[in-house]
């Protein structure tokens, strides 16, 4: 075989070799993506946006979310021990690639006041840092929304504080 | 007294106990509460902006609450998958919130259920739906393609 040739072949190993590495290198980082663990997670406000349009707020504090996963089940709760001992909040998660989706619960004492539920849309950053949106759907009628519910949405940023996939 | 009158007597007493029982029995079902395994049919539209709306049911089994506002529950959908979801009640008003279980190729959402439980806590009839798709819209509030949907819940075990 001619030197040429040999070059030419071994270039093209190589270059299979490297691609299909890098390849499964992407595939196992996306896949191993989990919201497991203790989150801190920030929030603020989205273009000044401090309440909803009916004035409706939940205010910006450091929430300590934790998330766990048995099998299918993956479960969330907010340790919202700056508001009461027992305020945990509940809520469940799913997760594509660096996507992630939880959807919760707001916790209501107050029969009478409105409530709602809250859906968290965000990306992984790295292993161990998150962003994304957090909206509300209030249960208070809204006709100027696509849903008919007063939504309000502001911005997060969440650090892994614990546990997680190491 | 006349044996006639005597039987009547007996079952006028049978009749109060049986009575005076379903009373003592009816107040924990007079309080609505959210409990058991139900049967959720769920109608939204198949995808979002879409004016085709598909009809699935799941099955929910209610963990109980305790002293918690929240509790969790276990959803099954009709291909045998479960997933998990949260909900609260605040006297007859109930919500349950969940993911979607995602299919390959089809768009995902989130879903949040609200309803009133009647009936004595079997019912909940013309229940409202929100679903928050995984598409992005910069036009919409929660920045996030929205519709709406239905369902209905009845109670199939306590």
């Amino acid at each position: 075989m001619a030197k040429s040739t040999k070059l030419i072949a071994l270039s093209v190993i190589i270059f299979a070799v490297a691609a299909s590495s890098i390849g499964t290198s992407a595939a196992r980082s996306q896949s191993e993506f989990t919201l497991a663990g203790e989150w801190i997670v920030t929030s603020k406000p989205i273009d000044g946006q401090m309440a909803s349009p009916n004035g409706i707020s939940l205010g910006f504090p450091d929430r300590d979310m934790i998330f766990e996963r048995d099998g299918d089940l993956r479960t969330g709760v907010v340790l919202r021990e700056d508001v009461g001992q027992n305020v945990h909040p509940l809520g469940v998660w799913r997760i594509d690639g660096d996507q992630f989706s939880t959807t919760f619960q707001l916790w209501c004492p107050n029969a009478n006041g409105p409530c709602g539920s809250i859906v968290m849309r965000g990306q992984f950053l790295e292993e161990n840092k998150i962003k994304g949106t957090m909206t509300a759907f209030f249960n208070l009628r809204d006709d100027r929304t696509p849903t008919g519910y007063d939504t309000w949405t502001f911005s997060f940023v969440g650090n892994r504080v614990g546990g997680g996939p190491n | 007294m006349p044996p006639l009158r005597r039987s009547l007597k007996s079952l006028a007493s049978i009749l109060a106990a049986v009575v005076l029982l379903l009373t003592l029995a009816t107040p924990g079902l007079a309080g609505n509460e959210f409990k058991g395994r139900w049967t959720l049919r769920i109608t939204v539209p198949e995808a979002p902006n879409s004016t085709i709306e598909r009809t699935f049911f799941v099955t929910l089994d209610v963990s109980p609450r305790g002293e918690s506002l929240h509790g969790r529950a276990n959803v099954t959908d009709e291909a045998g998958k479960t997933v998990g979801a949260a909900w609260r009640q605040v006297g007859k008003e109930l919500s349950v919130a969940y993911e979607l279980p995602c299919q390959v190729g089809a768009p995902c959402a989130s879903l949040i259920l609200q309803g009133r439980v009647k009936g004595g806590g079997i019912l909940i009839k013309k229940g409202t739906v929100i679903v928050m798709w995984d598409t992005k819209n910069d036009r919409n509030p929660s920045l996030y393609d929205t519709s709406n949907g239905t369902f209905r819940g009845d109670r199939i075990e306590e």
